[in-house]
């Protein structure tokens, strides 16, 4: 048992308005798994590449875009799954209704949250667009990596949006803690 | 809002006041930070700052060391190590008076060195050692405080994630922040096994001996955590004497725990489809968490907040250690209406700057937050590793669970106090090893 990893059942998934169908929630979840693992193998290669004296050239470089990728997939994850960390304190203590209109109003400052990093995103990706970022060894365009990290926060705006618009609760109910490391 | 020092007082004011009504800790965090960044340099300097704390973090080579090492833990659970610690130490010492209890605190500490979280060890523990416990005729009060108090040293026993976190937000370096936890964690250990060692002297019905294992038992027990402790000795040891960094260090330990899972035959499609899904929700959260606190830390930096509480407890007392008395009462107060990661990221852009003016080191200051915050795991009332326990163990009320861990709580008190005394106790192993 993990309490602090709880498990999202089929039923939540069902109930939640801002749910993508299985489909794009599959491939969201296969984007982020291959880049992670990816960013575990070519670490890991690289470890044993320089105790053996064949050191993996622009490895940090791949582990870099790789984490990127997943750890954007990742914001997505744990917006759907409503895995933010929240203190309990007052919310396990309140009555439903002033808990679903405390609910509302916290989905509600998420999506200014997600939507500001958006538009703050947006602005510096057109403003380097004719800059040509690159990394340094393995020449790694940036921008496509901008634009995935525009598209994570872009989505858990919107899936607030929808929460917001729903009226649906966007943490945990009473009595299911929900925690952090 | 032209005085900063007081926008500060006002941003942690209105921070507090988001946390305890619930909004989420990263976005409390983010938010507070974002709105005092317009307030004192407008929006678009505000909108810009924070996208370009949100893409580095995103990019950050050193942030992988955190979802490598919980794919890390999660491959660790697939391979069910979970119990396999508690039941070697259960083997070994279980038929002395208290021993089971000890056992307990002993498969906490080898438990936390793959899950690098409080309640993840207390509940894994808790819920093998609980049963085995009651039903060896152990107290209640000492059998579940023993566990919720155990708990704890998943938080300090590298890999911590708490650690982690701490040094990424004070740009501190994770590979000394490990090896400088592994004497305080051994430490913490040995006070919670002098508390058990010292109430079952005092009052012996409330642990009973049990009958020895025979040593077949015990070989087949330690067998079992062979493959995984030398993993876990590869990791930890390979990060204190230099072979890999904590990114490649996690990595290793990924890859480690991936052949661990197949030598065990527990390596299916389903078991790393869990993990790795595990492993990315709960990474989304503490990027996000870490993301919001970077922008709070800005903030909080531009105000100068730092500078005026460093006067406050400078007019308090010239004595170092008064101030470090002042600030851990602080940081248990806090700990009471916070929980441990809220705690942490609100405090860090504050206390950091003072501890280094004090010419005290960022790595002690890091252990002793973890302490603190690691308290407030066992204390009322958010003390959420009681409630974890009171989880497991239902017919026990709240209040014997309580009762129970009071004397861990005595020996957690002692242990901050042994810190702030003794900051060698943090800083040695890592001088010693050339960090």
């Amino acid at each position: 048992m993990k309490p602090e990893l709880p498990r999202e059942t089929s039923a939540d998934a069902a109930n939640d308005p801002a749910a993508p169908s299985r489909g794009p929630r599959r491939w969201l979840f296969r984007f982020g798994a291959v880049a992670l693992l990816g960013a575990m193998a070519v670490d890991a290669l690289a470890v044993v590449g320089r105790h053996t004296g064949r050191p993996l050239l622009g490895s940090i470089e791949l582990v870099q875009a790789a984490m990127l990728m997943a750890s954007s997939a990742a914001i997505v994850s744990a917006t759907l799954a409503e895995k933010h960390a929240v203190v309990h304190l007052v919310i396990d203590r309140l009555g439903p209704g002033v808990r679903a209109i405390l609910l509302r109003i916290h989905a509600a400052l998420c999506m200014i949250f997600f939507a500001a990093l958006t538009a703050g995103s947006v602005w510096i990706f057109y403003d380097l667009r004719d800059g040509y970022e690159e990394s340094e060894l393995l020449r790694i365009p940036y921008a496509p990596l901008r634009a995935i990290s525009i598209l994570a926060v872009l989505s858990a705006a919107a899936i607030y949006a929808a929460r917001v618009g729903a009226g649906r609760r966007s943490v945990p109910r009473v009595g299911k803690r929900r925690t952090t490391r | 809002m032209t005085d900063s020092p007081l926008a500060g007082l006002a941003g942690v004011a209105v921070l507090l006041v988001a946390l305890t009504a619930g909004v989420p800790i990263g976005v409390s965090l983010g938010l507070v930070g974002m709105g005092g960044l317009t307030l004192m340099l407008g929006l678009e300097p505000a909108l810009i700052k924070s996208s370009v704390v949100l893409f580095e973090t995103l990019s950050r080579y050193e942030l992988g060391v955190l979802p490598l090492f919980l794919l890390m833990a999660h491959l660790c659970f697939a391979a069910n190590a979970s119990r396999d610690f508690f039941d070697a130490a259960a083997r070994m010492i279980g038929h002395r008076r208290g021993g089971m209890a000890l056992a307990a605190i002993g498969g906490c500490a080898g438990f936390g060195t793959i899950s690098g979280s409080s309640l993840a060890t207390a509940a894994t523990i808790g819920l093998v050692a609980l049963p085995e416990m009651r039903k060896c005729g152990y107290s209640d009060a000492l059998a579940t405080g023993a566990v919720a108090a155990g708990g704890t040293l998943g938080q300090m026993v590298p890999p911590s994630g708490a650690l982690i976190v701490f040094g990424i937000i004070a740009e501190q370096s994770i590979g000394r922040l490990f090896t400088a936890a592994i004497v305080p964690a051994i430490t913490q250990m040995l006070l919670y096994c002098a508390v058990i060692v010292i109430v079952c002297h005092l009052k012996p019905s409330l642990a009973p001996a049990t009958p020895r294992a025979t040593w077949a038992e015990r070989r087949a027990a330690l067998l079992r955590v062979t493959d995984i402790g030398l993993l876990i000795v590869l990791v930890i040891g390979g990060i204190a004497v230099g072979w890999f960094t904590p990114p490649e260090a996690g990595s290793v330990g990924a890859v480690g725990a991936l052949l661990l899972c197949a030598w065990r035959k527990r390596l299916t499609w389903t078991a790393l489809g869990i993990a790795t899904r595990e492993t990315l929700k709960t990474s989304g959260m503490i990027y996000v968490v870490i993301i919001g606190a970077l922008i709070f830390s800005v903030f909080i930096s531009l105000t100068g907040i730092a500078g005026q509480v460093a006067a406050v407890l400078g007019a308090v007392s010239d004595s170092r250690i008064v101030s470090l008395l002042v600030m851990a009462a602080l940081l248990l107060l806090l700990g009471s209406i916070l929980d441990g990661l809220a705690l942490m990221l609100l405090t860090t852009p504050i206390l950091l700057p003072i501890i280094q003016q004090m010419g005290l080191s960022p790595i002690w200051f890091g252990i002793f937050l973890v302490r603190a915050m690691e308290i407030g795991f066992v204390h009322p009332p958010i003390g959420m590793n009681l409630f974890v326990i009171h989880g497991i163990a239902k017919d026990v009320p709240i209040g014997t669970i309580f009762r129970g861990v009071l004397p861990f709580l005595a020996a957690d008190l002692l242990h901050l106090l042994m810190l702030i005394l003794l900051p060698g106790m943090v800083l040695a192993l890592p001088k010693a090893l050339g960090q």
